[in-house]
């Protein structure tokens, strides 16, 4: 669909013309927002990021991040088909009230493989928001290669992957972070992002290539990510709702997996593959 | 009204409808035949038959075909036709009269200029309302856009019916959607009526005969659709002498031959359309985009026989494609081949019984498919998806009496959908999938008289049972509601099994009571039922829509409308003036939930959400038929909304195309023999649509050289199409200049100005938060500035 979508801009950018209006619309009632992430390897990913919808023509575009939460995440345990958040519980706390608004943090915090945790926030006029979660099982990349082709003066870059995905019903996302400092300091550092679930392959090799170019001696830091199918279905409804424009735009409202917020508390199982884009010396 | 209810209404209709009353004793003999165009052969449709010195007369059918039941002391009938001579014709009362009566374009006999046209009263005495003709002349005159006439941006200058945009072929009758309009080719569905992705439609203007659009009082004889059926019917060929004409525009050209195969007897016609685009940009597109290209094309072929006095047949065919080739200017391993179209096939039998019993038979065959093939390296993979039917259908038009016009009929036609087919290969993993296929039975059987009960009250009942049957083989998934994941479980159906079956009864009702023999008022009751869907998001019909068919979760789509109008004509029928009010509730609405995925998901019915709809407004129309200067003025206040317990918190909203206040302005303009003009005004209340009211920010992150925050902007949506955009209006101009006309050549310049006063109409608006300036801009897009245009026209 965007392949069509960006088919019919091109049509339509022959003729079309554009000017600036003004336009107003009713202020917004305020709501949380909350984007929760934990792993088993990279702490910088483990994180809280608080914050509340504004007017939408608010001049404000800063991370306008919540200072005064509670943050809170347990490790829970499965008990047969039942799930107990009893385990130890970590206190996330504010990094910096002023260069990063809002982005709780516990450096001890590590999450481990094929567990469940919980998330409580209260936030000081007694809002409460709750979610859960689960780490699962890394995904374990099977090969890796990348070719060169030239371009004018230019020399672009490709690269393709692959994986075993099995019988189970899996959901991944992907991020991939293009710098040579591999360290990501939050999810919002990478450049590209992707989701998957197995719909059209499944218990088989899962292909993935590089559609759009990179530059010749890009270092690509390829984060893959096996995650559950709530938070997937929140990541692919984020997707939808941050890159809808143009004339088929549509309201698009993302699925949360938590309560008492817009947004999502996942768990990422993280595999992480580190490839540079040049020719072997 | 309830099916019970239904049946004791019919049963009380004939009971009345047939008792014997003062006419019936004075009827004496009957008259019918076919109403021709004499230079070509081509029956004319709608040409009005009145019986001299008596306000009882018939229209001509689409076949051209009429019949009358005359009392032994009339003997002379009065034949016009909009743009032909009238003719009265004398004859000696007999027991079966058969008349084959051929008439002159006007300007024929030594005339250059039309000053006359039809004069008739047709639309005051019958019981059709809310039902507009055009023939395929009056819309090449039409401005254009492009240098290229469309008959669907025609019908949008009709009051009622609104246009979707100007990058949209679709439009909206009393406030239903683009997929409630019944679009038959020759009486084949056209289920994407759509060129040039909804900038033009598939109908080529040189193939057309004429177009008719019902948009309320449907009679029993239509259905399938709640809003409106447009019949465009396509020109069967001159059956006198071999004739090609052709147009060349700005962006296409068209080409038709047509000549008898039997002089008098038979005919064809082939006609076909290319843009040209895709070759006249190649020189100019940069070489790194040369593996890009878009065309369509589309062939009309059409042949008919007549058979005998009392047979005809006829057999027409149409099939278009749209092509697009994409090759990424970054990577040239990625090409996207896409293509998408229409095939339809028409065979039909018109056969006289006897002069009070006329007969079609029709097989039709029509589908609509599309291919999407995509390719990057030694990876691809391919998607192809389609709708398919096969239609049989007898209709039938008994004259009984005098007072009476029976017709009755039965249809049936046997639905394939297939939502998508995925093969290919990715890596050394091989895919293949399918949605499953759907099968379904449509049948329909009707019945309707035309009662004219005395001088004052004409009376038109019927009656519809439709019945839709989903059937095996088919696998059915159930699906968890909040993982959408398959559970394992499903259902299979055998070949054949039901899997879900609605049969429903439509009742029609619409009656015409005259005041005077200058003016009438009508009313019209319909009950309508539609079985298929469309499965789209956006406002514009796509190539990649799915129609879709009623199921067990998916009800079949309901409406009511009730109408009621005053008709009145001035100056002997020089001009015709109405006002019409509707009141139309609907019912099982179908939307798709905000960010719902259509293309390739095995559980769409779980992406729908179901409501209702109400429209009601009225119509005002004027028009002027006869002189020198003809066209209209319509002018149409409404207002359309839609609930949905899923959407809007569960409030009324307005439906995206609810427009208060909506005019058109045609006139056109006899200058001299040579020139003629024709000006467009459009004016429409703008679309209602939702705009975002908040944001957020999230997916968070740190830049780790330049050391700032890095996140991504999420809108958050308020009420449902709760911002009106800026109004629609427009004026075009399009002189046309009669280059030559002699009997062998004709040619014709037409110059177009659209949108004359450089409107800037809204096609959509966007946003731009500007992170460094920390401000967020509004931006309206509009798609055509003044554009002027040049199409030349011949004929040989």
């Amino acid at each position: 669909m965007r392949s069509f979508a960006i088919a019919l801009f091109g049509l339509l950018a022959l003729s079309s013309c554009e000017k600036e209006i003004s336009i107003n619309v009713p202020p917004v009632a305020s709501e949380l927002v909350v984007e929760a992430s934990i792993n088993q390897a990279i702490p910088t990913l483990n994180y809280v990021f608080i914050n509340r919808t504004i007017d939408y023509f608010n001049p404000q575009l800063n991370l306008n991040g919540l200072n005064d939460a509670e943050v809170y995440i347990t490790e829970g345990s499965i008990q047969g088909t039942d799930t107990l958040y009893s385990g130890t519980r970590w206190k996330f706390s504010l990094l910096s009230d002023s260069l990063l608004p809002g982005v709780y943090a516990n450096l001890t915090f590590t999450g481990k493989e094929n567990t469940p945790y919980k998330l409580d926030i209260s936030m000081p006029d007694g809002k409460k928001v709750s979610g859960t979660t689960f780490i699962g099982k890394p995904p374990v990349i099977d090969s890796m290669q990348y070719w060169f082709q030239i371009e004018g003066k230019d020399t672009n870059s490709f690269f393709w992957m692959q994986w075993f995905d099995g019988p189970e019903q899996n959901n991944y996302r992907m991020a991939i972070y293009n710098n040579v400092d591999s360290l990501l300091l939050g999810w919002g550092a990478a450049q590209r992002f992707y989701t998957f679930d197995d719909e059209l392959i499944n218990n088989a090799m899962r292909p993935f290539r590089s559609l759009r170019p990179y530059s010749y001696g890009d270092t690509l830091n390829i984060y893959l990510s096996s995650i559950g199918r709530r938070e997937y279905l929140f990541w692919e409804s984020f997707g939808s709702a941050a890159n809808n424009g143009g004339p088929f735009a549509t309201p698009i409202a993302v699925k949360s997996n938590i309560s008492g917020a817009i947004g999502s508390f996942t768990g990422y199982a993280i595999e992480r593959k580190r490839i540079v884009l040049r020719y072997p010396k | 009204m309830k099916q019970r209810d239904s049946l004791i209404y019919l049963i009380v209709w004939i009971f009345l409808s047939f008792l014997p009353n003062s006419a019936q004793s004075q009827t004496r003999y009957s008259v019918s035949g076919y109403v021709k165009d004499s230079t070509t052969g081509e029956t004319l449709i709608g040409a009005a038959v009145r019986i001299a010195n008596s306000n009882r007369g018939a229209v001509t059918n689409s076949y051209g075909f009429f019949s009358l039941n005359l009392n032994e002391n009339e003997n002379e009938l009065h034949i016009s036709y909009l743009g032909y001579d009238s003719k009265t014709i004398k004859f000696k009362p007999g027991k079966e009269i058969r008349l084959n009566i051929s008439l002159s374009p006007v300007g024929l006999k030594g005339r250059e200029v039309v000053i006359t046209g039809e004069r008739s009263d047709k639309n005051i005495r019958s019981t059709e309302m809310s039902r507009i003709e055009l023939s395929g002349e009056k819309i090449k005159q039409l401005p254009v856009i492009f240098g290229e006439p469309d008959v669907l941006k025609a019908i949008t200058l009709l009051p009622g019916i609104k246009s979707g945009g100007e990058a949209s072929t679709g439009f909206y009758v009393r406030g239903g959607g683009p997929d409630q309009n019944l679009i038959l080719m020759d009486e084949a569905v056209v289920y994407n009526p759509s060129h040039l992705f909804g900038f033009l439609s598939v109908f080529n203007s040189d193939a057309v005969k004429n177009i008719d659009i019902i948009k309320g009082g449907m009679p029993a004889n239509y259905g399938g659709r709640l809003s409106s059926i447009l019949n465009v019917n396509m020109r069967e060929g001159n059956n006198q002498q071999y004739k090609t004409s052709g147009g060349v525009g700005l962006i296409s050209s068209r080409l038709t031959f047509e000549g008898p195969l039997q002089k008098g007897k038979s005919s064809f016609l082939v006609s076909g359309r290319r843009t040209y685009i895709d070759v006249l940009a190649k020189p100019f597109i940069p070489s790194r985009l040369s593996g890009n290209s878009y065309y369509f094309y589309d062939m009309n072929v059409k042949g008919n026989v007549i058979l005998g006095e009392k047979d005809r047949l006829f057999i027409s065919g149409y099939f278009g494609r749209d092509i697009l080739n994409f090759q990424s200017p970054q990577n040239k391993d990625v090409f996207f081949d896409f293509g998408w179209g229409n095939s339809t096939a028409t065979l039909r039998w018109n056969h006289v019984f006897s002069p009070k019993l006329f007969s079609n038979t029709s097989l039709i065959f029509n589908r609509y498919d599309l291919f999407n093939d995509f390719t990057f390296g030694t990876n691809g993979f391919n998607v192809r998806s389609s709708v398919q039917d096969w239609n049989l259908k007898s209709d039938f038009t008994w004259f009984p009496r005098e007072n009476h016009q029976v017709k009755f009929g039965l249809n049936y036609t046997y639905h394939t959908f297939q939502p998508g087919i995925l093969s290919g290969s990715l890596g050394s993993t091989s895919i293949n999938q399918a949605i499953n296929k759907q099968f379904a039975h449509e049948y329909a059987a009707y019945i309707l008289d035309e009662w004219q009960v005395n001088q004052r009250l004409i009376i038109n009942a019927g009656l519809r049972l439709v019945a839709f049957q989903l059937v095996g083989p088919y696998t059915q998934a159930v699906f968890d509601n909040e993982t959408q994941l398959a559970t394992g479980e499903s259902k299979v159906y055998k070949p054949g099994e039901t899997i879900a079956f609605y049969p429903r009864l439509e009742p029609r009702l619409s009656g015409t009571y005259l005041l005077n023999s200058e003016s009438s008022i009508k009313g019209s009751f319909t009950q309508t039922y539609q079985f298929l869907h469309l499965a789209t998001t956006s406002g514009a019909q796509f190539p990649l829509d799915l129609w879709v068919p009623s199921s067990a979760r998916v009800k079949p789509q309901l409406a009511y409308q009730y109408a009621l109008g005053y008709f009145r004509n001035f100056k002997q029928d020089a001009y015709e003036s109405s006002v019409e009010v509707y009141y139309k509730p609907m019912y099982n609405q179908i939307e798709f939930r905000p960010g719902a995925q259509l293309f390739f998901n095995q559980n769409l019915e779980n992406e729908m959400v179901f409501g209702e709809g109400l429209s009601y407004g009225a119509e005002f129309f004027l028009r002027k038929k006869a002189g020198d200067l003809t066209g209209w003025v319509g002018y149409t206040w409404s207002r359309t909304t839609r609930q949905f317990d899923a959407l809007n918190n569960g409030q009324p909203y307005f439906f995206r195309y609810d427009r208060t206040h909506d005019i058109s302005l045609l006139l056109a303009y006899q200058i001299n023999p040579k020139w003629s003009a024709n000006f467009v005004f459009v004016f429409g209340t703008g679309n209602a649509v939702t705009l975002p009211v908040g944001r957020y920010t999230y997916r968070f992150g740190v830049n780790p050289q330049e050391q700032r925050p890095e996140f991504a902007i999420v809108d958050v949506y308020g009420k449902v199409n709760d911002y009106r955009l800026p109004a629609y209006h427009r004026a075009d101009i399009s002189f046309t200049y009669l280059a030559k006309k002699t009997e062998k050549w004709e040619s014709s310049w037409n110059f177009s100005i659209y949108n004359v006063y450089n409107r800037a109409n809204p096609y959509f608006i966007y946003f731009y938060p500007d992170i460094e300036k920390q401000e967020v801009k509004a931006f309206m897009v509009y798609l055509f500035p003044i554009l002027p245009s040049v199409q030349w026209n011949f004929k040989f």
